[in-house]
């Protein structure tokens, strides 16, 4: 890791500030350094342009993995991945899944030698493996390979298996900022920063104009220290503040997942494609998810999209040992840009994973940090360090306990199957809701013994209680129907949110006391939106649900993107404001917040 | 002798197609092999897609244009006799989604709004997924045509459920518990109780729960004096159910039977002589011997209905890249005749993984997208020598029920 040579040292609280601290960027580091500095007692504002875990937070393999890959490049990159792993675990147990990995080794040219070479490197690899409670690697003979995955094919010498975590890396994110919202913190989700005002002489950072992007209120906030966490936007929010792009540059690296119906396999498999990457299909949560590709990504970041070419390119190569893949059901698929570390030259998976905290007091603008590059195994790791940089320019004595602090809903376990037996709901429902949850499982058990009629399944394939969708509405900033499903996976399964679309933008509408018209015109964004993400991977069944899908919406809501529709939802705009305000209890969070 | 057709498909178009061979004197079997299309729809006998109907109404200035209707097509619906078609005017549905919309006729549970003018329609409450009578209420209330028809929704405390399970058990299971005259009359009464309770309303809205076998509503409302209906669903309405009740006992008054069987080839090719080019030999799943006829009809339905099938060409090759470029759309009966969407007939396709999927999946404004638009290229319905093709098989456009019911007619007219 890097700094380089901070700012002159001094207390910059001061009277004249609106916050201590402005962080922008609400992807996994934005929300961990929010949490952190909070934690230790700084008045703290984050902006984030569009949700919560929109970007690579949001979309990445779902694993705190080790970094196996990393082992010879970086090997303290796998030790921070493993160790930070643990902590983790440690502080959100309701978040974690096991995912055991095996590696199948082809009987190709060198196929014996490569299999002995990459047991010392597995070996290697073990003596991380304590650090996040994972087991030591296994030799498999080609017979017992195929005893544990009966779908796995090929002329096999052997192979491996290792031990990794799987994640929600979008939970991960809400329980963060919950955690720094309920310690005080300001979070303002649809907000983007226009602007960061420096003072002329100095070049000091003195606050930020915002700008909320659906009502288009705009504001400023005083602030003397601005933290850009904005991943693979790094450059672009650099030059909000007037500074070069190359001041604090990124190798944005697109990667793409191609996500199927259900657990395919018992096992992750990796796999190699034809340009050699490795690859894998892993069983996430409910369904099996194939990943990841890695190509330098210039294009719009707010409308990353898989391209049909990199799903076939995925398939492909997880086709070579596990040919069924080609028969599963593809549902949906989703995509981001890692915020790789600068380098010209190297290819994109030789890049560095390793994470930087550039202080651009070298640049003229003291106040100004950039967070570049990381992994999100070791976001909290990233977020103690930048935050420690903070407390050191605040003169703060409080230490970092953000790894042994339990976040939101980790504090204790909850049995989903007692919970199932008093909510009067089905077992998978609750056991998902506790998986989501955790312990915060129990308030939203508190609104159905209030309401009883939100025990009702708004979504049967994930499957989401009606409770569920207006907790996150209310507790966890979400702000649309596409914020919901970020939150907890509605439609985002195999009907693809034909049957709970629409009920969700009714449910939005009532929370946020917007127009119904606004909640069906965000139904039919999400929609349209998931039907491009699904197109690529359509496979023979998906396509016959998605034409029944576009005759049930044609039919209900009228033509996707009917521009007569938002033409009146534009009309409407101004009787927003008649509709009767809310009880004062319910908008509390709200106005921490905003 | 009578000409022998088969009409592949139970479907609306299928039957139009049946119904208006048989009335010909054609001696007439129908072929299906499952559900499809119209067994999935929700019950609005849509003329064209409504939200361009509604955008004609509004650039008009007038009421909704709504054309004559051809006396077959009236006289089909009479028999059928679960459609309401009005003869000039079209109807207006409020929809689970909670908006009110426009279609050319309904199946006879559904609601109509039309006659309805400054006065309260009752929503009762219910504890179902799908069903939220306060959300529903206020944003059918918000609808354009509900402001101007001073028309306000209300949600009601009814008891409109009466055993614990119909809070989970599926739509079509509920509607068909009040197939049952009892049920019905219980029914009738918590609704006689909530008009009360309210003070008098115009009309009752309810979920889509009126009946499996016939439509329930018109009775319920004569006897308790307001108009009584269901909202529309999209997907997995009972009306399918209705329609299904409805197919089998017109099939069954023309004579014409019906059997279960999954069709795997169409074939011409064995004219007899005289009229070259027709007789079609039809090749069932799991039967040696063909079933001859002089003439058939596809009625098969679209993706959404099982008829066509999307297979991309990647998707089965192994480690090698396909052998060429193809269409990814085929039919899902093997048969002589060319496969289109609504810019024209596939042709060769210049990539060998099939053409780009990115932009054309779903629908935008007025285009419709390519999974509803794909089907058989034909001149007028006729896709091949003694192969018609009805309803959404055609290639072109996202079809409507009404459209199904024409070119099935003209189908079975021209066979």
């Amino acid at each position: 890791m890097t700094i380089l040579p901070s700012s002159a040292a001094r207390p910059a609280r001061r009277a004249d500030t609106d916050v201590d601290v402005v962080v922008i960027g609400g992807g996994v580091n934005g929300v961990g350094v929010a949490r952190d500095a909070s934690q230790r007692g700084l008045k703290v504002a984050l902006f984030e342009r569009n949700d919560l875990a929109f970007g690579a937070s949001g979309n990445s393999s779902g694993m705190i993995h080790g970094g196996l890959r990393y082992l010879t490049s970086d090997p303290h990159v796998t030790e921070n991945s493993c160790r930070d792993s643990g902590h983790i675990q440690a502080i959100a147990p309701h978040l974690l899944f096991r995912i055991p990995f095996l590696v199948p080794f082809e009987n190709a040219r060198h196929g014996r030698i490569l299999y002995t070479l990459a047991d010392g490197f597995f070996e290697a690899y073990d003596k991380y493996q304590p650090l996040k409670r994972g087991k030591p690697h296994a030799r498999l003979s080609p017979d017992e390979l195929r005893r544990l995955e009966p779908g796995l094919h090929g002329d096999l010498v052997g192979g491996f298996s290792f031990d990794e975590w799987g994640i929600d890396g979008a939970r991960l994110c809400i329980a963060n900022a919950v955690d720094a919202i309920e310690r005080g913190a300001r979070v303002y989700v649809g907000h983007t920063v226009e602007r960061i005002e420096r003072r002329e002489d100095t070049g000091e950072v003195v606050a930020v104009r915002y700008r909320d992007r659906v009502t288009g209120e705009g504001g400023r906030l005083r602030t003397s220290t601005v933290v850009n966490a904005t991943g693979a936007w790094s450059p672009i929010t650099a030059s909000l503040a007037g500074l070069p792009a190359s001041s604090s540059r990124v190798r944005p690296g697109k990667g793409v997942h191609v996500v199927f119906d259900r657990r395919l396999t018992n096992y992750a498999i990796m796999s190699k494609t034809i340009d050699g990457r490795q690859i894998f299909v892993e069983p996430w949560e409910n369904m099996s998810v194939v990943g990841t590709t890695d190509d330098d990504f210039y294009g719009d970041l707010d409308q990353v999209r898989a391209t049909s070419e990199e799903v076939r390119y995925l398939i492909q190569g997880i086709a070579r040992v596990f040919p069924q893949i080609h028969e599963a059901r593809a549902i949906g698929t989703f995509a981001g840009v890692r915020p790789t570390l600068y380098a010209y030259g190297p290819t994109e998976d030789a890049l560095s994973r390793e994470h930087q905290v550039i202080d651009h007091a070298a640049h003229g603008a003291p106040g100004l940090y950039s967070m570049i590059g990381g992994k999100l195994a070791s976001f909290r790791l990233f977020a103690q360090e930048m935050t420690d940089v903070l407390a050191r320019r605040f003169d703060l004595g409080a230490r970092c306990v953000t790894h042994t602090t339990a976040l939101p809903g980790g504090d204790r376990a909850v049995d989903a199957l007692a919970l199932s037996r008093r909510l009067e709901i089905d077992a998978v429902a609750a056991r998902r809701l506790v998986y989501r949850h955790g312990s915060r499982a129990l308030r939203i058990e508190e609104r159905v013994r209030e309401r009883p009629r939100e025990a009702a399944t708004v979504c049967p394939c994930e499957p989401v209680i009606e409770a569920e969708v207006r907790y996150v509405l209310r507790h966890e900033l979400a702000r649309s129907v596409a914020d919901v499903a970020r939150r907890t996976r509605l439609g985002l399964g195999a009907c693809g949110g034909m049957r709970c679309a629409a009920r969700c933008g009714q449910i939005v509408a009532q929370e946020l006391s917007l127009p119904p018209r606004d909640g069906m015109r965000q139904a039919m964004e999400f929609l349209s939106r998931q039907a491009m993400t699904r197109a690529v991977a359509l496979g023979p069944e998906q396509a016959r649900q998605e034409a029944l899908a576009i005759a049930s919406v044609r039919s209900e809501l009228g033509a996707p993107a009917d521009d007569g529709m938002t033409a009146a939802a534009c009309e409407d705009g101004d009787r927003r404001s008649t509709r009767p305000a809310r009880e004062p209890e319910e908008r509390a969070w709200r106005d921490r917040s905003s | 002798m009578a000409r022998s057709i088969l009409v592949i498909g139970a479907g609306v178009a299928g039957l139009a197609a049946a119904w208006s061979a048989a009335r010909r004197g054609a001696r007439v079997t129908v072929i299906s092999a499952g559900v499809g299309e119209t067994a999935l729809a929700g019950g609005a006998v849509d003329d064209v897609p409504w939200e361009q109907l509604e955008r004609a109404a509004r650039l008009l200035g007038s009421d909704l244009p709504a054309g004559d209707l051809a006396p077959a097509m009236r006289q089909f619906a009479a028999e059928l006799g679960l459609w309401d078609v009005p003869q000039a005017t079209g109807v207006r549905l409020a929809t689970v989604a909670g908006r009110i919309r426009p279609a050319r006729g309904r199946d006879r549970a559904l609601l109509d709004l039309t006659p309805l003018r400054r006065t309260r329609v009752l929503i009762p409450r219910a504890a179902r997924a799908a069903w939220d009578a306060d959300a529903l209420a206020e944003a059918l209330t918000d609808e354009p045509f509900a402001r101007a028809r001073g028309l306000r929704f209300l949600p009601v405390d009814a008891p409109v459920l009466r055993f614990d399970d119909e809070r989970r058990i599926a739509d079509g299971d509920l509607a068909a518990r009040h197939d049952d005259p009892a049920r019905l009359s219980w029914l009738l009464e918590r609704l006689r109780q909530a008009l009360d309770g309210a003070g008098g309303a115009g009309a009752i809205l309810l979920g889509p729960w009126l009946g499996a076998r016939a439509p329930r509503a018109e009775a319920l409302a004569a006897r308790l004096g307001v108009p009584v209906g269901e909202a529309l669903i999209g997907a997995g309405s009972p009306a399918g159910l209705r329609f299904e009740a409805a197919r089998d006992a017109l099939l069954a008054a023309i004579g014409a039977p019906r059997r279960h069987g999954r069709v795997r080839a169409v074939g011409g090719g064995h004219g007899g002589p005289g009229e070259p080019g027709e007789g079609v030999a039809v090749h069932v799943e799991g039967e040696d011997v063909p079933l001859a006829a002089d003439a058939v009809i596809l009625a098969v339905g679209g993706l959404a209905g099982g008829g066509i099938a999307y297979a991309p060409p990647e998707r089965f090759a192994g480690p090698d890249l396909p052998a060429r470029g193809a269409a990814p759309f085929a039919l899902s009966i093997e048969a002589p005749v060319t496969m289109g969407d609504a810019r024209g007939a596939f042709g060769v396709v210049s990539s060998m993984q099939g053409p780009e999927l990115d932009v054309i999946a779903w629908p935008r404004g007025e285009r419709p997208g390519a999974l509803e638009a794909v089907g058989v290229r034909c001149e007028g319905v006729r896709a091949a020598p003694g192969i018609l093709a009805a309803g959404a098989t055609l290639a072109g456009r996202a079809r409507t029920v009404l459209d199904a019911v024409t070119t099935g007619l003209r189908a079975g007219a021209e066979a």
